[in-house]
């Protein structure tokens, strides 16, 4: 009897566990009731996110052409190494560890590239080397089991095929910032936009929208299939500038490893035909993403080569001054050709005694001779008579002093001083003595390469302003995209007054004046000289730094101006010696074109040749 | 005894859910294979396993499990001595010296020690009288009949098989009777040897433990199986995606896909509905094996049975609870779907012995 007892208390303590056993399944059954049934949707997309491999179809950005369809900004192949922190089977330090021999980058720099992206979503890749070579792509090509998270994406990049040339019109491209992202939604992580010059202005017109293309990859990142969703990239809108390469070469050979700028015009439409600014930089290194260093390198450059000089160098205008205060003059009726002034070499106005650069004097000057020998005391008299109001209310409305509404990024508005100028800005009246300065273009007052061609074109061509443009309206539109008209401005200024003006500016020219250099045999160019004192001048010490802005405005022919040319050399001296020869160079070069005499070298048949294709 | 009524008395029943268990997994081993370079007629390997289990599983059913019993001490003495042989001739597979190589067959003695430490177990808890709790010396006894075993799987070392063998002494005590005083003692005790054994630690084990508690810590790492594991059984949803169709699968995402994670196929490629056909066959097994303990005919009868339940009901929970996140990941196979020879055959064995129990059971 005990025996069966015993047993059946045995039995009693298993029907216990078989409770225990029930409730363990149960439990079991709900986690994949909640997995399944529940959840299935979550886990649905997970699954979906680990087979389905997104790879991006970056669009070719619009290239950018000169006038004669030469190209400037090109693009070519290249590749990206990217890395994909999504479904990695390895940790990013062994992933590091991996790729530090592979591509030859210190683990510091792999470390600081995926910390910047830190907080990217997952699948969000990661960019680890821009323009990768082939060892490169070979290596990671060939570690695609064991690394499934890095791969090479296909990318077309930005040729800029002049390199240095036209850099500060063309600019250069960089990948979307933060803010971008925030401010513009169809950019997306990783764009790659335009950041200065022309791709920036213009990003729009010249992105693409890129494809992608779906693939079904396995755990080794192998492609398994394409999924037949494939987006093409539609490639962005080419562009054809204003701009002519001839002219601009011509224009950047002269002025060299000096630091200027020069604009060239077409006063008839604003076309810009030449946009120098020295030293200039390769946009090609920000193409291939440019180094901490070398962009740190840049920056540093007391040259600073980053600034566009042509629309952000502010200076005082000099003697090229004069002749929108003769203009001034003669509009106001304060002075006509005929009157003339004495320079014994310096006269005393407000009790100071103001020199002419000519210390043994000119004698007697009119209008004419004071300008083609670039006369002070003429000008300090006609200054006074004018008083600063006058002189700024021309100055204005001849385009100075505002900015001119070029399309590139980070213009100047330069600086007309008036008396409620004084007032507002400086909190102070207007001293009569800065009048006499302010008369010969120095002092308190600066313009831009840029205002200075649009302004003195602006006068020669009887008043018309047209707004500067390196890409015309009709070429926007043809691409698609809405573009106003070209602003246009016509002030009134007399026959007399341009005549006055322009036929003393030939003489500078062609009478023995100031600026005989930039004389172009048949072809009546115009212009005048300046040389403005560099302001605060003791305060620099170095060599260099003490020399005076060589300015020079011309244009020709003089009558009905074609073409209107600016230079700015910094510290570069007498306008006449520094800044005419680079003139010079561009009207010789459009002359010969013009006439059908211009023989490009060897590099520029080539491309001419090239660009035959359309 | 006459083969007639092994013929008759028979468990057909759970002969039936055993072969219903093994097509799934025949069909998911091949699934889970079929495109791997590396595991090239798994399945068919599988068959061959599950045929030979098919006939020990007969065998032992046909013998009395008293005649087994009185076999014990040589058969319990042999499995020491094989496992000795493994510590030191062994062949070392993923980190553990756990396997022995007999012409073309690979084979972890470990398995089919099981089934003889269930049986010794069985035989020492049956032959206590007029115990109402076991008192210490009785409990160190049958501890030492499962820790000798225990310890030298434990040096191999494989620490998944290591823990399978627990349950044989945790259910067997239960059953026996303890105080809930020792019970209590006991778990302190366990409790406290966890910050000790740390150290002890493989450092996969211990990520392991780490990933257990904490899986989104760290996905690309350990973590990344179950989270893939997971994924494939979300994604299957109710009716899953069907027979060789499941990506994670089949794009190879899921780890270990044949043995530790098989269900994970089943759950992608069948659904739910897969995984509760697999785990009501399961839990019939379960329950069938404690219904044959009960109504076994005397002690050995019960606590043999009651070995087995433990050992496949710890497999079960733990195989189960680890594809969904629920318990730490262990390389414990899950009953008669991880693909294994060893396995398998110890499986197919240990039923016998429950088919041999119930044969002779009380009726009333």
């Amino acid at each position: 009897m005990q025996l069966h007892d015993e047993l059946e208390l045995l039995r009693s303590r298993i029907g216990i566990v078989s409770y225990g056993v029930a409730a363990v399944m149960g439990v079991l059954i709900f986690g994949f009731w909640q997995l399944q049934v529940v959840q299935s949707a979550h886990y649905a997309d997970l699954a979906n996110k680990n087979r389905i491999k997104e790879i991006r179809l970056v669009a070719a950005r619009g290239k950018i052409y000169d006038r004669n369809r030469k190209l400037l900004a090109d693009n070519r192949p290249s590749y990206n190494i990217i890395y994909t922190r999504e479904n990695s089977p390895n940790t990013t330090e062994q992933t590091i560890a991996a790729l530090v021999n592979g591509l030859g980058m210190s683990a510091e720099d792999l470390n600081q590239k995926i910390n910047r992206k830190r907080k990217d979503p997952l699948y969000q890749p990661i960019t680890l080397k821009e323009d990768a070579g082939t060892g490169d792509v070979a290596f990671v090509m060939a570690h695609a089991y064991e690394m499934p998270e890095v791969s090479v994406e296909y990318q077309p990049r930005r040729l800029y095929r002049e390199s240095q040339v036209a850099a500060h019109a063309l600019g250069y491209i960089g990948e979307v910032s933060e803010a971008q992202l925030r401010d513009f939604p169809d950019l997306k992580p990783r764009d790659l936009v335009g950041i200065a010059g022309l791709e920036l202005i213009y990003d729009s017109v010249l992105r693409g929208i890129d494809g992608s293309r779906r693939v079904v990859v396995n755990n080794s990142g192998r492609e398994i299939e394409t999924l037949s969703d494939e987006v093409k990239p539609i490639p962005g809108h080419d562009i054809y500038t204003t701009l002519d390469l001839d002219l601009q070469k011509a224009a950047e050979e002269v002025i060299g490893d000096r630091v200027g700028a020069a604009v060239v015009l077409d006063p008839r439409s604003g076309e810009i035909l030449a946009l120098v600014s020295k030293p200039s930089f390769d946009p090609n290194h920000f193409a291939s993403g440019i180094s901490f260093f070398e962009y740190k390198t840049l920056l540093d450059n007391p040259d600073k080569p980053l600034v566009n000089r042509a629309i952000q160098s502010v200076q005082p205008p000099g003697s090229i001054f004069k002749i929108i205060e003769a203009a001034a003059g003669l509009e106001s009726d304060t002075v006509t050709t005929l009157d003339h002034v004495y320079c014994r070499g310096a006269e005393t106005f407000y009790g100071r005694s103001f020199g002419c650069w000519k210390p043994a004097g000119h004698g007697t000057v009119d209008m004419y001779q004071s300008i083609v020998n670039s006369c002070d005391i003429y000008f300090y008299n006609l200054g006074k008579m004018l008083g600063i109001d006058k002189i700024s209310q021309f100055s204005t409305m001849a385009g100075l002093g505002r900015k001119t509404g070029v399309d590139l990024p980070g213009e100047e508005k330069g600086l007309i001083p008036s008396q409620s100028w004084s007032q507002r800005v400086k909190r102070v009246k207007w001293a009569l003595i800065e009048t006499i300065n302010v008369s010969i273009g120095q002092g308190q007052i600066g313009v831009t390469p840029i205002q200075a061609a649009l302004a003195i074109g602006g006068l020669a061509s009887g008043g018309r302003l047209k707004q500067p443009r390196l890409v015309q309206p009709q070429e926007l539109r043809r691409n698609g995209f809405e573009s106003p008209d070209v602003h246009s401005e016509n002030y009134t200024v007399s026959e007399n007054t341009v005549e006055a003006v322009a036929k003393a500016m030939w003489g500078v020219v062609n009478d023995g004046g100031t600026a005989t250099v930039a004389r172009v045999d048949g072809f009546d160019v115009a212009g005048k000289t300046g040389t403005a004192q560099v302001v605060n001048k003791s305060s620099y010490k170095k060599g260099g730094d003490n020399e005076d802005h060589a300015w020079f405005v011309g244009f020709a022919p003089y009558r009905n101006p074609e073409i209107v040319v600016s230079v700015l050399i910094e510290h570069g001296g007498h306008g006449g010696e520094a800044a005419a020869p680079v003139a010079h160079a561009v009207f010789d070069t459009y002359y010969k074109k013009k006439t059908g005499h211009f023989n490009a070298g060897t590099a520029g048949k080539v491309a001419s040749l090239m660009s035959k294709r359309p | 005894m006459r083969f007639r009524d092994l013929w008759r008395d028979f468990d057909w029943a759970l002969f039936g859910a055993i072969l219903v268990l093994s097509a799934v997994s025949l069909v998911e081993i091949y699934s889970a294979t079929k495109n791997s370079q590396f595991e090239q007629n798994t399945a068919v390997r599988q068959l061959v396993w599950i045929c030979l289990g098919i006939v020990l599983l007969f065998v032992v059913a046909a013998l009395d499990y008293h005649t087994i019993s009185e076999q014990i001490p040589w058969l319990y003495l042999a499995g020491i001595g094989v496992l000795v042989y493994t510590l030191a001739l062994g062949r070392t597979v993923s980190g553990s010296k756990s396997w022995i190589v007999l012409g073309p067959m690979r084979f972890q003695p470990s398995e089919l020690v099981k089934v003889v430490v269930i049986v010794a177990v069985a035989r020492y808890l049956s032959e206590l009288r007029n115990v109402r709790h076991l008192n210490l010396e009785q409990i160190v006894k049958a501890g030492m009949i499962c820790g000798i075993p225990v310890a030298l799987v434990a040096l191999q070392p494989d620490l998944g098989t290591t823990i399978t063998f627990l349950p044989i002494l945790g259910i067997g005590l239960l059953v026996r009777g303890i105080k809930p005083l020792t019970l209590v003692v006991m778990l302190i005790c366990f409790v406290l040897a966890l910050p000790v054994a740390w150290p002890f630690l493989g450092q996969h084990q211990r990520d392991r433990i780490t990933n257990f508690v904490n899986p989104e810590q760290d996905l690309k790492g350990s973590g990344y199986q179950v989270n893939q594991s997971k994924i494939a059984i979300g994604a299957g949803g109710a009716f899953g995606k069907g027979i060789f169709k499941g990506s994670q699968n089949q794009l190879e995402f899921l780890p270990t896909r044949h043995t530790d994670f098989i269900l994970a196929v089943v759950g992608e490629e069948m659904g739910f509905v897969g995984v509760a056909l697999i785990l009501g066959l399961l839990g019939f097994i379960l329950f069938r094996a404690l219904n044959t303990a009960q109504t076994a005919r005397d002690e050995l009868g019960l606590f043999t049975v009651m070995g087995v339940f433990g050992i496949y009901l710890f497999h079960t929970v733990e195989n189960v609870g680890m594809v969904i996140g629920f318990m730490p990941m262990t390389g414990i196979p899950l009953p008669f779907m991880s693909y294994g020879g060893s396995s398998i055959i110890a499986a197919f064995m240990a039923m016998g012995l429950v088919i041999s129990v119930r044969r002779r059971r009380y009726v009333n």
